[in-house]
């Protein structure tokens, strides 16, 4: 496998990085957009979501199931996600057919039509995703904690919007919207595998060259480095189990703390990949608080969730309850684990069995071409593609008291907020 | 058709596979790819959960999730930090009629992985503690799940279509079946069904066969369990008649889930590939085929809303599945049933036909680019006895299927007055 990123710049500001992989005879393309929920404001929440959405119903030039089918005849697939940092559009398909994915890609970056009767049957299609995430009372939790985690950035919105956002907004704000991001100059195209660069170069010109970047008016809210003030939250709803998430922030991706918070993460909850597409991960059980909380019957379940942003995010761990314990006595034992943590140094061989782990959970996921278009641009959304490259690297750098030195920085027991729900008819926070 | 755009020696053939069977009953394949630096080990072997006990329902499941909390040579802590700090990973569940595992590691410890994989196999000890611990974390699943819609549409489905039959039960069982069983249930279930004879594995990724083959004759191919018994034929289904509505109330639930279904053919029969080639016009091609565009891009009555055509050895259902919004569900299920009409009495256009063929061909080699996607192809091999050439045969397979077959295997299976409708979420108005 060929290492090496080539990248080019266009005239209109559309940069290209194509990274060589001849192991099979497909290409992923991705197109990145410097747009999420991070750059929404008040009131037009779930703008960028819904903007993906409108991607596929069709453009002046190309019908939604010219779209649809073109792809799919290849025995391609193609999606799009939206997170809080950006939005982007992959298709995975034979290598000979990148011309395909690229001139899809080029139309709809300007020419989508965003029909009146497609919008307002797209809204209820939103809303129907948004009840189906509330029927997880871990969705609940996780809003009602993201939003006082965050006193004014958006990262305290789900990336799908409020639900009275949704039932407001307008064709004018979705197309204004579009409109708006989506241009070269805030665009990045990845191409990932059987390719060869010169005519994939050639190909890009031709269906992108001739876009025109317009000014761009990008909202850029303050990074809140700032934790959280203390807090909690009760939800109560149906069911039997009581679940906990307790939210710190975390730094953010492109800096020096984020490299020791993932070996952090690593020996709390256990190791988290970067995989988007497969590739399987690796299990808890050794981890320091599934040992403490769940070996002693105090949980049932422990996860964390670290992501690399923008800015500044949050670092979440996530529990299930033992039913024969209280949520008291469960956020004691795990502020005990935190203390350990702070206090007493962790050793070189925890530091490199977490290395070990990474290293394997990239190796698992890497004969996925689709896994190197998504790492491409995800990487460079906060930083560039050395950040990925160089990872474990990074990760092998850290010190057992890098470790401890982040631990006592973020993980402070009064600058978190603390999310609990609670079964209805069960005792909020003593049951 | 569009153009084929692979040959198919890419694809997995006997050139590339070896097949070795092994005298305790097992039979391994293996597939290199040597620009992987990791293994992926696949497989499956008897017990499944469709013949336990009914005052034990889900012990074949209970016992997969204790095979990982001990052996006679590691204790709990000890297994899980040696697969852990090797970066490797190892997970046993239980399905209808096989256990099932799948683990991975990097190159140079597969030799001590399937050494594990043995272990755990052969000498589990079952202990106490973790058996109290594990037995509640499976009742709290069970309490999790029970709030979730789309898991309490499919059980409903489920118990309606196969009534008598075993399927008609939870593979994970019920919470006071899982509080009667005791460790030495573990113990005896482990005996008497878990063993080599009828187990298949698959090694695909960065290791020659010969090492392969090696590292697993040293293991796993050396195990011999000699009070396996067989697991008894599974009993035939009933013959669905009329509509059966079943509707599973939950509190508090903003979306119903919804599942349309009926009998899918056999597997291993000749109805299965235009079964499957119709499927896709139904409800999977592009945004999820006829279903999609009614459902979701016309009527936008849903996120999702697609068909899903079940494979196994055992009997299997087709299905026509959606969550929508409580207030929309019975517009969704006319919507479902008229697509289903025309399905059934009408054939496909030469357009559909043409590029779901397309697509299927065109699938092959991006579903089996993985480790995991290959392990999956040659697992289905040997479970449906298709020989080392099927793969690589499929796109002229998919090429003879015509708009006649499909329709007359959608009238076979799909009788729109006799079908299944369960769902779960807000009281029916």
């Amino acid at each position: 496998m060929n290492d090496t990123l080539i990248t080019y710049t266009l005239e209109n500001g559309l940069t290209l990085l194509i990274r060589e992989i001849h192991t099979a005879p497909i290409v992923s393309s991705w197109v990145w957009y410097g747009i999420g929920s991070r750059n929404e404001v008040p009131g037009k929440t779930g703008l960028s979501h819904w903007v993906e959405h409108m991607q596929f119903k069709g453009t002046a030039q190309h019908s939604a199931s010219w779209m649809d089918h073109s792809i799919a005849r290849l025995g391609g697939h193609w999606n799009a996600f939206t997170s809080p940092d950006w939005t982007t559009y992959f298709e995975t398909l034979p290598a000979s057919a990148l011309e395909t994915a690229l001139e899809l890609e080029a139309d709809r970056m300007r020419g989508s039509l965003f029909e009146p009767n497609e919008v307002e049957t797209e809204r209820t299609v939103i809303l129907s995703e948004r009840e189906g995430l509330e029927n997880d009372p871990l969705f609940q939790l996780n809003e009602a904690v993201q939003l006082r985690a965050f006193r004014q950035h958006p990262y305290r919105n789900e990336v799908i919007g409020a639900k009275e956002d949704l039932l407001a907004l307008t064709r004018e704000n979705l197309y204004g919207h579009y409109r708006n991001y989506y241009q070269p100059a805030n665009a990045l195209l990845c191409l990932a595998g059987d390719v060869d660069p010169q005519q994939a170069l050639a190909l890009t010109r031709q269906y992108f060259g001739n876009i025109e970047s317009l000014p761009l008016e990008k909202q850029l809210p303050a990074p809140e480095e700032n934790p959280p003030a203390f807090e909690q939250v009760d939800l109560h709803g149906p069911g039997d189990a009581t679940f906990v998430e307790v939210a710190w922030r975390a730094p953010k991706g492109n800096s020096e703390d984020f490299f020791a918070f993932t070996i952090l993460e690593s020996l709390l909850t256990g190791p988290s990949s970067l995989n988007m597409f497969g590739g399987g991960g690796i299990s808890n059980r050794t981890s320091r608080l599934y040992l403490a909380l769940v070996e002693k019957e105090l949980a049932v379940g422990v996860n964390g969730s670290l992501n690399a942003s923008i800015d500044p995010g949050t670092f979440t761990v996530n529990l299930t309850k033992h039913p024969a314990h209280s949520v008291r006595t469960l956020l004691s034992a795990l502020d005990n684990e935190i203390e350990k943590i702070q206090s007493k140094p962790v050793t070189q061989a925890e530091i490199n069995r977490a290395v070990k782990q990474s290293k394997a959970l990239f190796a698992y996921s890497s004969d996925n071409i689709t896994n190197h278009g998504f790492w491409m641009g995800y990487a460079n959304s906060f930083a560039d593609y050395s950040w990925f490259t160089g990872y474990v690297e990074r990760l092998a750098a850290v010190t057992p008291e890098m470790v401890t030195n982040t631990a006592r920085k973020y993980l402070r027991p009064d600058a978190r907020v603390i999310g609990v729900y609670t079964p209805n008819g069960a005792e909020a926070g003593n049951d | 058709m569009t153009e084929q755009l692979f040959s198919n020696d890419a694809l997995p053939g006997p050139d590339d596979i070896t097949r070795q069977s092994f005298d305790n009953g097992s039979v391994l394949l293996t597939r290199p790819n040597m620009s992987s630096p990791a293994v992926l080990i696949r497989g499956y072997l008897p017990p499944g959960s469709a013949f336990e006990d009914p005052e034990k329902y889900g012990i074949a499941n209970f016992m997969a999730s204790m095979l990982t909390a001990g052996t006679r040579k590691h204790a709990f802590r000890e297994l899980h930090d040696e697969i852990e700090t090797m970066g490797a990973s190892l997970s046993i569940s239980s399905g209808g009629l096989a256990t099932s595992f799948s683990a991975q590691c990097l190159r140079e410890d597969l030799p001590r992985l399937l050494a594990l994989i043995r272990e755990v196999f052969t000498e589990p000890t079952f202990p106490a503690r973790q058996f109290q611990r594990i037995k509640t974390q499976l009742l709290t699943f069970l309490s999790i799940q029970a709030q979730d819609t789309a898991a309490m549409a499919d059980q409903a489905f489920d118990r309606a279509i196969y009534r008598a039959h075993p399927y008609a039960i939870p593979e994970l069982g019920f919470p006071h079946t899982l509080q009667m069983i005791i460790r030495e249930d573990l113990k005896d279930f482990h005996q008497r069904f878990l063993g080599p004879k009828g187990m298949v594995v698959a090694i695909c990724g960065g290791v020659q066969p010969e090492e392969a083959l090696g590292a697993f004759e040293r293991s796993l191919g050396a195990w011999i369990n000699p009070a396996q018994q067989p697991q008894p034929e599974l009993p035939p289904v009933e013959a669905l008649q009329g509509i059966i509505r079943e509707h599973v109330t939950l509190e508090e639930k903003s979306q119903t889930d919804l599942v349309i279904g009926t009998f899918a053919p056999k597997t291993t029969g000749p109805d299965y590939l235009p079964a499957q080639v119709g499927n896709e016009i139904l409800g999977q091609f592009g945004m999820m085929g006829r279903i999609g565009e009614s459902v979701r891009e016309k009527a936008g009555l849903a996120y999702y809303a697609q068909s899903e055509l079940g494979g196994g050895l055992g009997p299997t259902t087709w299905q026509v599945v959606a969550g929508v919004n409580p207030k929309n569900l019975n517009k969704a299920i006319a919507l479902i049933r008229e697509e289903l009409a025309r399905f059934t009495s009408e054939l496909v256009s030469e357009e559909e036909l043409s590029e779901v063929r397309s697509a299927l061909v065109g699938r092959l080699p991006l579903s089996l680019e993985s480790n995991a996607g290959t392990a999956s192809a040659l697992l289905n091999l040997e479970r449906y006895q298709r020989g080392l050439d099927y793969i690589r045969q499929l796109p002229s397979k998919f090429a003879e299927i015509t708009r006649e077959d499909i329709l007359r295997t959608a009238q076979t299976y799909w009788q729109p007055d006799t079908l299944v409708i369960a769902s779960a979420g807000e009281a029916l108005s």
